[in-house]
């Protein structure tokens, strides 16, 4: 036998092999949501959710019906198709002309509550799924052993995604697809029903996800969680290959599955990030994408106070002093620790919102400074014995240096481009934090100290540290007071306004979003540094992009686009995590509702609809 | 007398997927002068104006604009260098006042404006000048009403202002007339006469009689190419022009 650079061959082409059933997987999910962004012009957040509730079809069906494996490749796939259509003509159909956004943080709060009632029901401990006996057993080659059903796993998937390039790309029903993606009033004018046609396109994405699940359950087992963190690499994915077409999907899936595979084996601590690693590179070298064309602008996002929209003058000032004389009053009556949490993700939700209403870009990743500044700070008080205002400021640092890296990469792409590469960035740092000697993995970095302020103050007095976090948080509000109100802020309002007269003005608009990209990075951080050293922990949990979700929930919930907001809304989400800690994952599922409320009926959000009602901007 | 061209493009071609929306033009705009691009719909004046400003790369062809080769620059260097255009669809910043609209461009002479930690109340200074240029255009006493309050021909009017506030040595207007009524078509023509006195104008314009009473010279487009050039009754007389204008409506 032969060894490839002293691998020996059996490893070598196993991982080869888990690369192509990877890629498989890969491959459907891609090619499932770029058949549905073409047609509907939606990212599917919840197509990782589709996936696992097909494993979870397949398992039902057995042990509910006795109905094996070839059955359950054709009916798990049809049923959870039928499930995606009812959210097509319920939910979906409703946001076809507002912005792109909207259907991503729809779908994303869908895959919330059918994540969360799944965990609630089933936990997160896998459950197996057996073999067919068709498929039982393998074959030996010269250079390794090739187990049959990962064979069929491979050969049925290239079958499936040229059945369905063929499908869009050779055929009559196919050539109607495109054209109507191109231009719907034409092609309903031949007579075609096409709200119809959109329906059936999500209906056959959704199902093309649901049977890459179950050709997935016998090889991961099923489990609730089993597509969360799987949809995110996806995305990944998507903006390497471009979203424009349909063969570089499948062919950029099985590509990126094989290098992870080869990564594994060379060089195993990079597998997890290969993918998002490659992302950045291609973001570099071609924005679109290998197989993209330039994509077109999206508009800017539906503002809290739409008639009223702008930069809210004095009456914002106004509701900032309300606010501040709540937070001063409050800790006689609310503990203390809370109120502080609440004012920690304020900041947070506001760094989110000065991005999305001051320069249209919606961000999903911004757990990523709100971890990384968590953790520099967690470790400069602890293991470096930084004085706390020291410690946030290092922390707040890293934050700066990661936004100016990863906006300088980000900031060319819009709309829902960019709310992928972000979040696909942050998935890279989370991966970092799980791996890195210094965060201590899925413990964190625990007891930190919360020391003296300038050497004088003792923050581990209650009163003492929430005076402290009181004059960060309100301090920085009114910065971005004047941050919106400045020279600058003017020229992000251009910007956000007309980006192509402001152009046509001379002005290089691309370093003014970088801007505010750096600003919104670098409050992030300040929250996510004062939060570590305030609960004297920093985890996981902060960098996961569960908690970038849950500042835009925030965001949504108190008004996107309007100044302080956000504030309410930081402080509705953390309550309610809060008092309903008791009902488990129930907290999940009522946040992907609230999510789903709030972009069908409520887009305006709380001081939106305030704004509204009183005719002025907030 | 190339000294004297302070727009050229050479063998000008934009191909979209085999269609030449523009193909091998060849343009020169004198300096101080008030030169119109006319031609039927589709044309290609628009993309014309595109590529010229870098808001589309040609496929083929230079662009030199004061003798520097400007084919790679990015359009918003292309307008600090002097060269600034307007847009068909009216381009106004919808949810800012006029005087703000105005004043964002003339802010552009602070140089980078970063200064996110200043209160915009370092602004005021340009009031004066942007209410003059809004005063040029009969838009004074609507200057503190939101953009997108103001009717289509008005809105015209302030981009011309945000335009002028730039004070550029070469303005590109794409048909400022549409959609204007009588007594606007009089004051703007009038305003881009007095304005041209020392800069250049390279305009798209439908309205034929205005063409003629602005002109200096005229640039006639079919089908992406140049027809004819020449001055007002050069190209008026020119057979071929009439016949590509027959029956289109215009003139």
């Amino acid at each position: 036998m032969f060894d490839f650079l002293g691998i020996p061959p059996q490893a070598l082409f196993g991982q080869l092999l888990l690369g192509l059933i990877n890629g498989s997987f890969y491959a459907l999910l891609s090619l499932g949501l770029a058949v549905i962004f073409g047609m509907l012009n939606i990212i599917n957040f919840t197509h990782g959710a589709q996936y696992m509730m097909g494993a979870f079809g397949a398992y039902f069906l057995l042990q509910y019906l006795g109905i094996g494996y070839w059955w359950a490749l054709l009916i798990a796939p049809i049923v959870v198709a039928i499930t995606g259509i009812v959210i097509e003509r319920t939910m979906l159909r409703w946001l076809y002309k507002l912005d792109h956004l909207y259907g991503l943080l729809l779908t994303f709060g869908l895959a919330l509550v059918i994540q969360g009632m799944f965990r609630h029901q089933y936990g997160t401990s896998g459950i197996p799924y057996p073999i067919p006996d068709a498929l039982q057993g393998g074959h030996r080659l010269t250079f390794m052993f090739l187990p049959n059903y990962r064979a069929w796993v491979i050969v049925f998937s290239v079958a499936v995604c040229l059945a369905t390039w063929i499908l869009i790309e050779r055929t009559r029903l196919g050539s109607y697809l495109r054209a109507a993606t191109e231009n719907p009033a034409l092609v309903r004018s031949f007579g075609i029903n096409v709200p119809r046609m959109i329906t059936l396109t999500y209906g056959a994405g959704v199902g093309l996800a649901a049977l890459a699940g179950v050709l997935a359950a016998p090889i991961y087992q099923v489990n609730p969680l089993m597509g969360a963190d799987l949809i995110v690499v996806v995305f990944a994915v998507v903006v390497i290959g471009g979203m424009g077409s349909i063969l570089g999907s499948i062919i950029t899936g099985f590509a990126l599955g094989v290098i992870e595979g080869l990564t594994k084996v060379f060089y195993p601590e990079a597998s997890n990030t290969v993918i998002f690693v490659i992302m950045a590179l291609v973001l570099l070298i071609k924005p679109s994408g290998l197989f993209g064309r330039a994509a077109s602008q999206t508009s800017a996002v539906e503002h809290g106070g739409a008639s009223a929209a702008g930069d809210g003058g004095r009456s914002a000032l106004l509701f900032l002093g309300v606010l501040a004389l709540f937070f001063i009053i409050s800790p006689f009556f609310i503990y203390p620790l809370f109120l502080m949490k609440a004012m920690c993700f304020a900041l947070f939700a506001c760094a989110v919102n000065l991005l999305v209403g001051y320069s249209g870009l919606l961000s999903f990743g911004h757990a990523m400074f709100l971890g990384s500044s968590a953790y520099v700070s967690a470790h400069a008080a602890k293991v470096w014995g930084f004085s706390p205002e020291l410690a946030i400021l290092t922390g707040t640092g890293a934050s700066v240096v990661l936004g100016i890296i990863t906006g300088a990469l980000t900031i060319r792409r819009q709309g829902i481009y960019f709310a992928m590469t972000t979040l696909a960035f942050a998935q890279m740092i989370y991966f970092f934090a799980l791996q890195a000697p210094f965060t201590g993995g899925e413990d964190g970095i625990q007891g930190v100290p919360r020391g003296f302020l300038f050497g004088l103050f003792d923050l581990h007095n209650q009163v003492t540290m929430y005076c402290f976090v009181f004059a960060i948080v309100f301090g920085t509000l009114l910065m971005m007071y004047r941050i919106i109100h400045s020279p600058f802020g003017e020229i992000l309002k251009a910007i956000r306004e007309n980006e192509p007269r402001a152009i046509s003005l001379g002005y290089r608009t691309e370093r003014y979003k970088l801007m505010a990209f750096v600003l919104s990075a670098t409050i992030a951080g300040l929250a996510g540094a004062t939060k570590a050293i305030v609960f004297q922990l920093a985890s996981l949990t902060d960098v996961h992009w569960s908690m970038s979700g849950e500042a835009v929930l925030m965001t949504l919930v108190g008004g996107l686009g309007t100044v302080f907001g956000p504030v309410i809304g930081a402080f509705i989400i953390i309550a309610m995590q809060n008092y309903l800690a008791q009902f488990g994952q129930w907290v999940t599922v009522i946040q992907g509702f609230i999510f789903i409320v709030c972009v069908l009926a409520f887009r305006r959000g709380i001081m939106g609809e305030i704004a509204n009602k009183i005719g002025k901007p907030l | 007398m190339s000294n004297d061209v302070i727009l050229e493009a050479r063998d000008l071609t934009k191909d979209y997927a085999g269609f030449l929306a523009v193909s091998g033009v060849n343009l020169s705009v004198r300096r101080g002068t008030i030169h119109a691009l006319i031609g039927p719909n589709g044309a290609g004046k628009t993309t014309c104006f595109n590529l010229l400003t870098k808001f589309q790369q040609p496929s083929r062809g230079t662009i030199y604009f004061k003798g520097q080769d400007i084919t790679s620059y990015a359009p918003a260097e292309v307008a600090r260098l002097g060269l600034v255009r307007s847009f068909q669809i009216s381009a106004v910043f919808p949810h800012l006042s006029l005087l703000e609209n105005v004043r964002v461009a003339l802010q552009r002479q602070r140089g980078a404006s970063f200064d996110f930690w200043r209160s915009k109340s370092a602004l005021d200074a340009y009031n004066a000048r942007a209410e003059e240029l809004l005063e040029a255009v009969g838009l004074a006493d609507a200057r503190h009403l939101t953009a997108v309050e103001l009717p289509y021909g008005r809105k015209r009017a302030l981009e011309i202002a945000t335009t002028l506030a730039l004070d550029p040595e070469m303005m590109l207007l794409d048909e400022p007339m549409a959609g204007m009524g009588h007594e606007d078509i009089d004051r703007i023509s009038d305003l881009i006469k007095r304005v041209s006195a020392n800069r250049t104008v390279l305009m798209v314009e439908h309205n034929l009689s205005v063409v003629a009473k602005l002109s200096n010279w005229i640039t006639v487009l079919t089908r992406g190419q140049i027809l004819a050039q020449g001055d007002y009754a050069t190209v008026a007389n020119d057979p071929k022009v009439q016949q590509a204008y027959m029956g289109v409506g215009h003139g």
